[in-house]
């Protein structure tokens, strides 16, 4: 049984498109990397898992229940960090925090001034006099102080400055150690990379690949580059073959399919220099995107 | 209990500002007041004027010389203050955590939409009646240096009561709008919006016979302050009425609320 479960999740706004049809499951203890540009349905899927918003079709379980059915039951268990924080800007960071833990039927004091320091936050300033990247350390503390068994980590690291973001992936991959499930969206694919074991990308509204992050790159694409002096880029059209590009004496492409039949082509030419590469996430990325 | 703690902590600033109006409005009365008590010249000033007008601003059924006389024009007066800031209040209590986009942090909490709406409902209600203690505290000092008689303190009881149901009546439709309402940054302007317009509504129901019927339309109209001095009753169909208004009102923003989209 998976942790989160979206089954046809769909979600239009009047008549504009949120997501369509999305479907996917996380499972226990993983960080499941959520990528896609932005618009592409990232947060509103965020928001119908935490039931802020309703489905138009389809449904999803958060540990086995109904995430609207069972939302505030399921909350004790979920921590959310938003892309964009907004608190009360009247509050000092201390009242919002214990605010926020005075939800959980727990002693939440002790995590709290532990995440608060190794964020390294002020406590008793305004919300309002805060800088973008201190309300994120807020959210942070906010989002972790009740020990939540899954979380929400939506574009998590905007805002936060590169000591600060380290911080922040030690701090998340502690939590997932420890047995958290992780949900992890951003458009950042180096950050989701970095961290996840599976991701799932979403475009236009619609999923397009989930899959685990070193079969997305070991056994899906190769990244050739060949080098020869009168070069045809058509002689490397193959079945398979994307993203061809020739430039002088050199052809690049991406590759999917059985190498043996790429060998064989390369090994038919008079060829200066030939490398085979996995393509970093952020080359497959931009290729679903194309 | 939380959220209703925070709450009263977060409106009350807003309640001592209303309050000071309040005070200082029944200042500013009581010292015009002090011109006109027993003085028979501002009887005849008041009869030349036209009836249309009087009626207008319910002058003419209270003898303005006397102290229960002037508290009965003060009435409608008080129920206009008294309810823009209930329906103020209303409106901008569950509002403004869209407006704010707090709602993201709030409803990701484990709390239910309901808990929210009752919670927020009670600090607004809890702040009306703070602002009608001072109303009525304040209206009880002015009053102290002409000895009003027995039949004053309880013209002012059933008025304070009347003002109650009143408020309760526009903190819900303010309630209802902001929970309601897709575009929630309209919510405050709908509200006093159709406050002053049915206040209209009651004036223009006095001008006509034709005309009264407009009255049912029209909150501020269900007690009328002449009612509550010579009958000494407050008419319970309008009590009735209100309570429909208040119950339908409350019924819709729950479901309206508990089954929204909140855009962030």
């Amino acid at each position: 049984m998976g942790v989160i479960e979206a089954n046809h999740l769909t979600k239009y706004y009047g008549k504009a498109r949120g997501i369509i049809d999305v479907s996917f499951q996380v499972e226990e203890g993983e960080i499941f990397g959520f990528i896609g540009p932005n618009g592409a349905g990232k947060s509103t899927t965020i928001r119908l898992f935490l039931s802020l918003i309703y489905p138009t079709s389809g449904s999803a379980t958060i540990f086995g229940k109904d995430c609207i059915k069972y939302g505030p039951e399921l909350r004790k268990e979920i921590g959310y960090l938003p892309s964009d924080v907004f608190y009360y800007e009247r509050m000092r960071v201390i009242d919002l925090l214990k605010y926020s833990a005075s939800f959980y039927h727990k002693d939440c004091t002790k995590r709290m001034h532990e995440l608060a320091e190794l964020m390294e936050l002020d406590l008793y300033r305004r919300i309002e006099d805060l800088s973008y990247g201190n309300k994120k350390k807020v959210g942070i503390v906010q989002g972790l102080l009740h020990q939540p068994k899954l979380l929400f980590l939506d574009e998590p690291t905007a805002g936060l400055d590169p000591l600060m973001q380290r911080k922040f992936f030690q701090l998340i991959r502690e939590e997932n150690q420890r047995g958290v499930t992780i949900f992890f969206s951003s458009h950042i694919l180096s950050e989701v990379q970095r961290l996840c074991n599976r991701v799932g990308i979403i475009k236009e509204g619609r999923i397009i690949e989930i899959a685990d992050i070193r079969t997305l790159q070991q056994n899906n694409y190769k990244k050739i580059r060949i080098e020869a002096s009168n070069l045809d880029a058509s002689y490397f059209d193959l079945p398979g073959v994307t993203n061809l590009e020739h430039h002088n004496h050199t052809v690049r492409f991406f590759f999917k399919g059985d190498i043996n039949a790429i060998m064989r082509r390369i090994s038919g030419i008079e060829v200066s220099d030939v490398t085979i590469e996995e393509p970093t996430l952020e080359e497959i990325f931009m290729h679903y995107y194309e | 209990m939380n959220i209703f703690v925070q709450e009263l902590r977060a409106n009350l600033k807003s309640l001592l500002i209303w309050g000071v109006i309040v005070v200082l409005f029944i200042a500013l009365g009581s010292s015009k007041f002090s011109a006109y008590a027993g003085n028979p010249e501002m009887l005849a000033i008041l009869g030349s004027m036209p009836q249309a007008l009087l009626d207008a601003f319910n002058m003419r059924a209270f003898n303005l010389t006397t102290i229960t006389g002037f508290f009965g024009v003060m009435f409608t007066y008080f129920a206009l203050i008294l309810s823009i800031a209930a329906a103020m209040w209303g409106s901008d209590i569950i509002s403004k955590e869209e407006r704010d986009k707090t709602a993201e942090f709030i409803l990701t909490l484990p709390v239910t939409r309901s808990r929210l709406v009752t919670a927020k409902t009670l600090a607004a209600l809890v702040n009306c009646i703070g602002l009608l203690f001072i109303t009525w505290g304040a209206s009880l000092v002015s009053a102290a240096s002409y000895h009003p008689d027995s039949t004053f303190y309880h013209f002012l009881r059933l008025c304070m009561l009347a003002l109650f149901i009143i408020q309760l009546t526009f903190l819900a439709i303010g309630i209802f709008l902001g929970c309601a309402l897709k575009r929630y940054k309209l919510a405050n302007s709908v509200a006093v919006s159709l406050l002053l317009g049915t206040y209209f509504l009651s004036i223009i129901s006095s001008l006509d016979k034709d005309l009264e019927f407009l009255k049912y339309l029209s909150p501020f109209k269900y007690f009328d302050a002449s009612v509550l001095l010579f009958e000494s009753r407050i008419d319970p169909f309008s009590v009735g009425l209100s309570l429909a208004i208040i119950l339908l009102c409350m019924v819709g923003a729950y479901l309206t609320y508990t089954r929204k989209d909140l855009y962030i």
